[in-house]
């Protein structure tokens, strides 16, 4: 296998809020290789789209990346490093400001937001902006760049596209409007779009349309994606490879079919015992305990282990890394002690008294608010 | 109707469980598409004389819907952002005032209420909203706000009322300590928590649930939905369950009720609606919801086309402009295979997503060179003439006047019962496919 | 007293100094106490508050002391120990209004020098055109200004909120002819409508208050209802009205309390727009008669005295800059502390 489009390596970003430092990403690791859609998903809160707005080095203040590497084609986006001081710093390795701004975003890297009304300017014709976009990022002429953008939203399935050039976005649907977003996206024939849970204002049958247009567009482009959601319903529906993330970390990272028929990690697992299914009666859903802690107090050990139906005394004092639980054949990383590659006193360690399994009244009077 | 009205002042004990509770009868809700002193003026240049026109734009948010819900059932509302389903809600709640139609609570018409009367069959109809974030006022105390439908209707004295708001912030699994806090201070399950208590703080026999999950994180709506479906058992609550999400609603409801653009399309028992969906548009919705399993084969993107405006709906069936089912006109002798190219033809032409004018490469793209025989034949070709001539709206619409507006689909409005494969329970379907 | 009382109001009735930081994060976000500890990080809305708390005090003990001794010497029992008006003033020094006999007039203040002659430590400000204390009569003239500016706001501010209030709840009609009436009020100059009041009704310094008072309303209107229309939206207001809650509860409950921030800001920076405004009306003679002292009284009186004395038109034209700004400095810092935006 070719070496890997963009390989993130232990990032680390924080927030620093009058509160304290809020570890919003804490040390995580995944690579997209040429022509896959790489899935990141979790509940709110878990740093997912912090994670991968620090791979375009967007991370707004009071956030900054304080840690790790991202290499994309070869190419250092960015490498900070802890000096001696305890200060963090970015290496000479990591690309200027300038040059990544004018190579690497939209025409190498684009993203996808999740509200369209917030990327398109309000003011100027979808058109106009569309092809400004282009004439900016190609070197095409106004004309050309012009019939480039009709060529577009005809491609992303936008009707009447010559005569809804003129439109204003308020004038789209919401399902039209990510349609032109993506269009955007796909201007510059980039090798990696960073999607940003894109469909989750959408209503399911605009969702399903714009599922079937991805998957059109990446047979046809061999695009490769970094789907933010939190969905697994549609990360089983088009997702190749999935990191499962929790409070700032990969709990689990696996391609889709094991992910979901194989579980490694118990928050995976019960994330999925917890959602409503459209295809059969679930008589008694099985909701997860209790609600996420805050990312500025995180629990010591493993950060599940206060709502893990699993959990034993050691987890208290563990926090595993990510690392290959399943015999090789497929890469299947989770971060759970109970598997055997990982030598710890798991087995002999005394369960944790997590209340029982029924949920409703242990998640509230141990909600957030309380500690 | 006499019989209704009698048994008004009787309350809560006059209706049995499983006996209609709410009874909505032909609800429309039509909003004026601008509001303002001026807004029935408006300027026309191409206008005869003066160039301004007087008369609003009503916007179709509910039309003409009909449904019962049972004493201790769950009913299901599910639709897509848009359809009217939060407005039905609305209206039923008598937050809105319906256009036409009545709605029965208990035999009373909601709709004939007003002033105090209205006000105080309040008392028996809740609501839960959708957003944790704005249903709570934010400078008000839990507690508070858990009493204040009491003090509303003069329930009990100001001790009482607080000794059952901490009741009720425990029986919805709250910590009753937490009754002097501010709503900021919960977390999105625990505020939906909170508006639970107060809904149920006036003990209603009816709530109205819109969306209460849908902003919550999938791990805290199954503990919200646990939540309302013990209290349901313990006090006997009635829900209309509005939702967008068919998995929530499959997981909850007795009975589910499909609404596209202000109209229900089908209501059947749950079961019976899941695995035997009629509806063209329920089968659409069914197949585009991603399911967890990435074994699962999916169809996926079945439905093209946005939802047309509710301003000007289309005539007969609503989902016609979408849907995969079109019947064929009766007048035309077209073959199934034939109709679906005419179908595609006149969809891409509507759409305009292709540049090619040249009359044989047209047939050849679409109709295989088959330009079917007869009436139907004569007014493709024509169609095709005018994209020829480069007037594509000429095309387009004598497509749509020559065969969408001939289908039965167009003409008549749909309105059917089929027979139940699972349950007892009716199920009405309005779509013309089920007339025999 | 009424100035203390509307005073604290706009302040939020709760000194900084009781503020506890450590509550800040479990507590609430919203309220006084939060908002009152956001102001403090801020130095410019901080030394605003500070100035006017000052101004606040020394506003209450004049006017005890001009007002309620005045009334309370009517009675044997407190005569007797000598209680008149002006009696803090005599003992310390000399009746702000009386004309004293044979002092110099237009002292300069202590170490300045005119024609007249050096200060004196008797008048450290020096003294007006008929021999009064300059100091003293500043120190009563904010009593005046205080309590003016802040009864004339609290006059526009309730007048804006009911019908602001009403306008956005109802909407509609209701809603149309208001806001046609606000604005053809609001159409008319600010000075020529108070100055038609004060004609209309006489020339007093109530009436120029009810005068900038009324002249206020439709802003503060036209403000209210601009956040009601959006809090009327708002799910919880909606929720109170499933509940059966009454219209008339709704409003004060919930649609007041929270449409209140900005208007609060407004508030604020309007006080000191009617400081300006009476001392203006003063100065042209149509608000408070001599001998009450007045800032801006004193500042009409001085021009004629400009070249001889320019001292006399500095101090009363330099408190009246200094409570403005100190107004405006808080109501800018209140307007931070209050808007979410800035807090998260």
């Amino acid at each position: 296998m070719s070496a890997p489009l963009l390989r993130v390596d232990d990032l680390q970003v924080q927030f620093f809020t009058e509160d304290g430092v809020v570890r919003a990403v804490d040390g995580i690791s995944f690579d997209v290789r040429e022509g896959e859609l790489v899935g990141l998903v979790g509940e709110s809160g878990a740093g997912k789209s912090v994670a991968v707005s620090a791979i375009m080095r967007l991370v707004e203040s009071p956030g900054r990346i304080v840690g790790g590497h991202i290499e994309f084609k070869g190419e250092t986006l960015i490498e900070v490093e802890r000096g001696d001081d305890g200060e963090s710093y970015r290496t000479d390795a990591t690309i200027p400001d300038g040059e990544l701004r004018e190579r690497i975003r939209g025409r190498e890297i684009a993203i996808i937001f999740q509200d369209p009304m917030e990327s398109l300017n309000p003011v100027f014709t979808v058109g106009g902006q569309l092809r400004e976009f282009i004439e900016l990022n190609r070197d095409l002429s106004e004309e050309d760049a012009r019939e480039e953008a009709v060529r577009m939203l005809r491609e992303v399935g936008i009707p009447e596209a010559a005569a809804r050039y003129d439109d204003y976005p308020h004038q789209f649907s919401g399902g039209m409007r990510q349609r032109v977003l993506i269009a955007m996206a796909l201007a510059c024939e980039p090798a990696l779009i960073i999607a940003d849970e894109p469909t989750t204002a959408l209503d399911v049958t605009v969702e399903a349309q714009i599922l079937d247009l991805v998957d059109e567009l990446q047979e046809r482009y061999d695009t490769s994606f970094v789907w933010v959601t939190h969905d697994m319903g549609v990360v089983a529906e088009i997702c190749d490879r999935v990191n499962v993330m929790y409070l700032g970390e990969i709990v689990e990272q696996a391609p889709v079919d094991d992910l979901f028929y194989d579980t490694q990690h118990p928050y995976t697992e019960a994330l999925l015992d917890s959602v409503p299914r459209p295809d059969e009666t679930v008589e008694e859903l099985n909701p997860i305990k209790g609600v996420m802690p805050e990312a500025i107090n995180p629990p010591a050990g493993c950060r599940f282990h206060t709502r893990c139906p699993d959990a034993r005394e050691a987890c208290k004092t563990t926090n595993p890394d990510c690392r290959d639980v399943t015999d090789g054949v497929t890469e299947h990383r989770a971060a759970c002690i109970k598997h055997d590659a990982f030598e710890t006193t798991y087995e002999g360690s005394p369960p944790l008294e997590t209340g029982s399994g029924g949920g409703f009244d242990v998640s509230l009077s141990g909600g957030e608010t309380d500690d | 109707m006499t019989e209704r009205a009698s048994s008004a002042s009787d309350g809560a004990d006059a209706v049995g469980f499983g006996e209609p509770l709410v009874e909505i009868q032909n609800v429309s809700k039509h909003f004026p598409n601008e509001e303002g002193m001026f807004s029935w003026l408006s300027f026309n240049r191409d206008a005869d004389g003066l160039p301004i026109e007087t008369g609003r734009e009503w916007v179709r948010a509910v039309e003409d819907v009909s449904f019962t819900i049972r004493k201790g059932e769950t009913l299901g509302l599910v639709g897509e952002s848009g359809c009217g389903k939060s407005t039905l809600a609305r209206t039923i709640l008598r937050l809105l005032e319906p256009t036409e139609g009545s709605i029965y609570f208990k035999g009373t018409d909601l709709a004939d209420l007003s002033g105090e009367r209205l006000r105080n069959t309040r008392k028996d109809i809740q609501m839960i909203f959708q957003d944790p974030q704005s249903s709570l006022d934010p400078r008000m105390k839990v507690g508070k706000i858990v009493e204040e439908p009491m003090q509303a209707h003069g329930m009990l004295d100001s001790e009482g009322r607080a000794a059952r708001a901490q009741e009720l912030l425990e029986k919805v699994g709250l910590d009753p300590q937490h009754y002097n806090r501010y709503p900021h201070a919960f977390s999105g399950g625990q505020r939906q928590r909170i508006n639970l208590a107060r809904a149920l703080s006036v003990n209603p026999d009816f709530i109205v649930c819109d969306e209460p999950v849908s902003a919550l994180d999938v791990s805290i709506q199954a503990q919200v939905l646990n939540t309302m479906r013990d209290l349901q058992k313990e006090f006997g609550l009635t829900y209309l369950f509005i939702a967008h999400d068919l998995s929530v609603i499959r997981h909850i409801s007795d009975r589910v009720a499909v609404m596209y653009l202000g109209q229900l399309v089908e209501l059947a028992d749950k079961q019976e609606l899941f695995e035997n969906p009629t509806h063209p548009y329920t089968q659409a919705l069914l197949d585009s919801i991603p399911v967890p399993d990435p074994r699962a084969d999916g169809h996926r993107g079945v439905l093209e086309g946005d939802v047309p405006s509710p301003i000007d709906p289309p005539s007969g069936c609503r989902f016609r402009t979408r849907c995969p089912e079109l019947i064929t006109p009766a007048e035309y002798d077209l073959t199934d295979a034939e109709w679906e190219r005419v179908r595609s033809f006149m969809r891409h032409v509507k759409r305009r997503d292709f540049t090619e004018t040249d009359p044989d490469a047209l047939s050849q793209r679409y109709f295989d060179g088959q330009i079917p025989s007869g009436d139907a034949g004569d007014k493709v070709s024509a169609a095709i003439d005018d994209i020829a001539a480069d007037d594509w709206d000429a095309a387009a619409e004598r497509l749509q006047n020559a065969f969408a507006e001939q289908s039965i689909c167009a003409r008549e409005e749909p309105d059917y019962e089929v027979d139940p494969e699972y349950g007892a329970d009716r199920h009405t379907v309005a779509c013309h496919l089920c007339r025999e | 007293m009424a100035t203390t009382h509307s005073d604290s109001e706009t302040l939020g009735g709760e000194s900084v100094e009781d503020f506890d930081e450590s509550e800040q994060s479990v507590e609430a976000r919203v309220g006084w106490r939060y908002t009152l500890a956001q102001v403090r990080k801020d130095p410019t809305a901080f030394a605003g508050f500070i100035i006017i708390a000052v101004a606040s005090v020394v506003a209450l003990v004049t006017t005890i002391d001009a007002v309620v001794f005045e009334y309370l010497a009517q009675y044997q029992v407190f005569a007797q120990f000598g209680v008149e008006k002006y009696w803090l003033a005599k003992t310390i020094w000399m009746s702000p209004t009386a004309e004293p006999a044979g002092t110099p007039t237009l002292l300069p203040p202590v170490g300045m020098e005119n024609t007249f002659g050096q200060g004196t430590w008797a008048h450290p400000l020096g003294t007006d055109d008929r021999g009064r204390d300059i100091l003293l009569r500043l120190i009563y003239g904010t009593r005046i200004a205080i309590l003016v500016g802040v009864l004339a706001t609290a006059i526009g501010l309730v007048g804006g909120m009911v019908i602001g209030a009403v306008s956005g709840y109802y909407g509609g009609w209701t809603d149309d002819v208001l806001m046609r009436l606000a604005e053809t009020l609001y159409a008319i100059p600010f000075l020529v409508l108070v100055l038609a009041f004060i004609a209309a009704f006489g020339r007093s310094i109530t009436f120029a208050m009810v005068g900038v008072g009324v002249a206020s309303i439709p802003k503060f209107a036209r403000l209210i209802r601009s956040r009601v229309v959006s809090v009327r939206e708002d799910e919880y207001v909606e929720a109170a009205k499933a509940a059966g809650v009454r219209d008339r509860n709704i409003i004060l409950r919930h649609v007041i309390p929270n449409s209140f921030a900005p208007v609060l800001v407004q508030a604020t920076l309007q006080v000191g727009t009617a400081i300006i405004i009476i001392a203006g009306l003063s100065f042209l003679g149509f608000g408070i008669q001599p001998p009450t002292p007045s800032w801006g009284q004193m500042l009409s009186v001085s021009r004629n005295y400009m070249i001889q004395n320019p001292w006399f038109s500095v101090w009363p034209g330099l408190c009246i800059l200094v409570t403005v700004v100190a107004f405006n400095m808080f109501g800018d810092g209140l307007r931070d502390a209050l808007d979410p935006r800035l807090n998260n």
